[in-house]
């Protein structure tokens, strides 16, 4: 216990500040997804440009090759082929940019490369500044796409129903509005909550295994790649299902909740 | 465990200071800097890098599909072929049974033809040397008629003992012979 101690572990839910520029605090979380950005911007802008010369190679294959099965996945899930190319841009950086910002917690010297007794790096995925901010901008463009698709009025028939007429329907308006929230929510803290685990994972495995940590570690880093792919993935499909499940509501909000009209259909039938 | 001990003890001293929020590390001003740099990301990676690679996958599957469409036209154009050749084959079986029947026939035919001619030509040839035999033989009578009376024309010439003349041997020797007959 002692020697856990002793290593003076830096475990901080939040960001940490490394400095100011100004008033505004620079994050070693930021730092990192600076780094995420640079890479990410690299890689597809170099993809891009190879792709445009005609010019493949391994690399530029397994790039595209993801980013059809991307497109792919897009495709399948919104069959509005119109809305389904509108949102790609914002679904294939999430993945890409989540995914890459994930991986670079595996980096070595998570814990060890310090800054005024700050560790520099720290995942932008563990940061929920970035977490929430995605979530937020997910259930905005949702909102967007819904209130293009089925019109201000529509789309709020969705939340808000007249509960005289349909009690039933207003009451599921407002699970609708509730959901919408738990939602965003949810996105935010599944990324924070796996990002940070993981982080405190290796953290602790690296603690835990004192001079092992060299053959222990890998397994583990191997662990995370996979669940930073998976996060990656989970968080770019709900963007589409929300998006699909916002768009999917014509008609819906005409649902007839309330007894009194089927009974006077019935008499009329009968 | 004392990791867990000093992360609590962190994380509770940080929401005594100040609220939720804070003790989560949510500060309002990083949060909208990160949307906005998130946003500008996805705007320049959706202006200079996703059309180019949207458009490579659709010509790729352009492709895909016109090589489909062409595997399956061709595919039909085989079946299509075979059906043809099958045709063809058949009719031509059918012509080259058609050929050897009415070569069969031509060959009997002409087999019949060179019979009759050969038959006709063999005839003709017993026929011209009967032609020449008889001939020969009303030479060979002629000869012998000739013969005969030269030789009456002597042994009359010298039974008679007188010497006629040749067209007054020649009117006896005819009387002669006239008689004779």
């Amino acid at each position: 216990m002692n020697t856990f101690a002793a290593l003076d572990l830096h475990i901080s839910i939040a960001a940490q500040e490394l400095f100011k520029i100004g008033s505004f605090p620079v994050t070693n979380a930021m730092l990192t997804g600076l780094a995420g950005l640079v890479i990410t911007v690299a890689i597809l802008f170099y993809v891009a440009g190879k792709v445009k010369k005609g010019r493949y190679n391994r690399f530029v294959g397994l790039v595209q090759w993801v980013f059809e099965g991307l497109l792919k996945s897009i495709h399948d899930i919104i069959p509005d082929q119109k809305l389904a190319r509108k949102i790609t841009p914002l679904a294939v950086t999430i993945f890409f940019f989540v995914l890459i910002s994930y991986w670079l917690s595996v980096l070595p010297g998570l814990e060890t490369v310090m800054y005024n007794g700050v560790p520099i790096l720290r995942s932008l995925t563990a940061d929920l500044n970035f977490t929430l901010g995605l979530a937020l901008i997910t259930v905005v463009v949702v909102q967007i796409y819904a209130i293009k698709q089925l019109g201000i009025i529509g789309n709020a028939g969705r939340y808000f129903r007249n509960p005289i007429k349909d009690p039933i329907g207003a009451f599921e308006g407002v699970l609708e509005l509730i959901g919408e929230v738990s939602r965003g929510t949810a996105l935010a803290l599944r990324l924070f909550g796996n990002a940070f685990a993981g982080e405190v994972l290796l953290i602790v495995i690296a603690a835990l295994t004192s001079y092992f940590a060299t053959v222990a570690l890998p397994f583990f880093m191997g662990f995370e790649l996979f669940i930073g792919f998976i996060q990656a993935y989970v968080f770019f499909v709900l963007t589409l299902i929300f998006t699909s499940l916002a768009v999917s509501h014509h008609g819906d909000s005409n649902h007839d909740h309330s007894p009194a009209p089927k009974s006077k259909k019935a008499k009329s039938v009968g | 465990m004392e990791i867990l001990r000093q992360f609590a003890s962190t994380e509770a001293a940080a929401a005594e200071s100040s609220d939720i929020f804070s003790a989560l590390g949510i500060n309002w001003m990083m949060l909208i800097f990160q949307i906005v740099a998130f946003l500008l990301l996805v705007v320049l990676l959706g202006k200079f890098v996703y059309p180019w690679l949207i458009k490579s996958v659709d010509e790729r599957q352009d492709k895909i599909n016109a090589a489909t469409k062409a595997a399956s036209e061709a595919q039909a154009a085989a079946v299509d072929a075979e059906a043809r050749v099958e045709k063809l084959l058949k009719k031509a079986r059918v012509e080259a049974a058609d050929i050897v029947a009415t070569a069969k026939l031509e060959s009997a035919s002409a087999l019949a033809a060179s019979e009759e001619k050969a038959k006709k030509r063999s005839e003709q040839i017993i026929s011209d040397a009967q032609d020449e035999i008889k001939k020969e033989v009303i030479a060979a009578k002629t000869a012998l008629h000739n013969e005969t009376i030269e030789l009456v024309a002597l042994a009359t010439e010298k039974v008679v003992g007188k010497a006629v003349s040749s067209k007054i041997d020649e009117s006896l020797i005819t009387d002669a012979l006239k008689a004779v007959k």
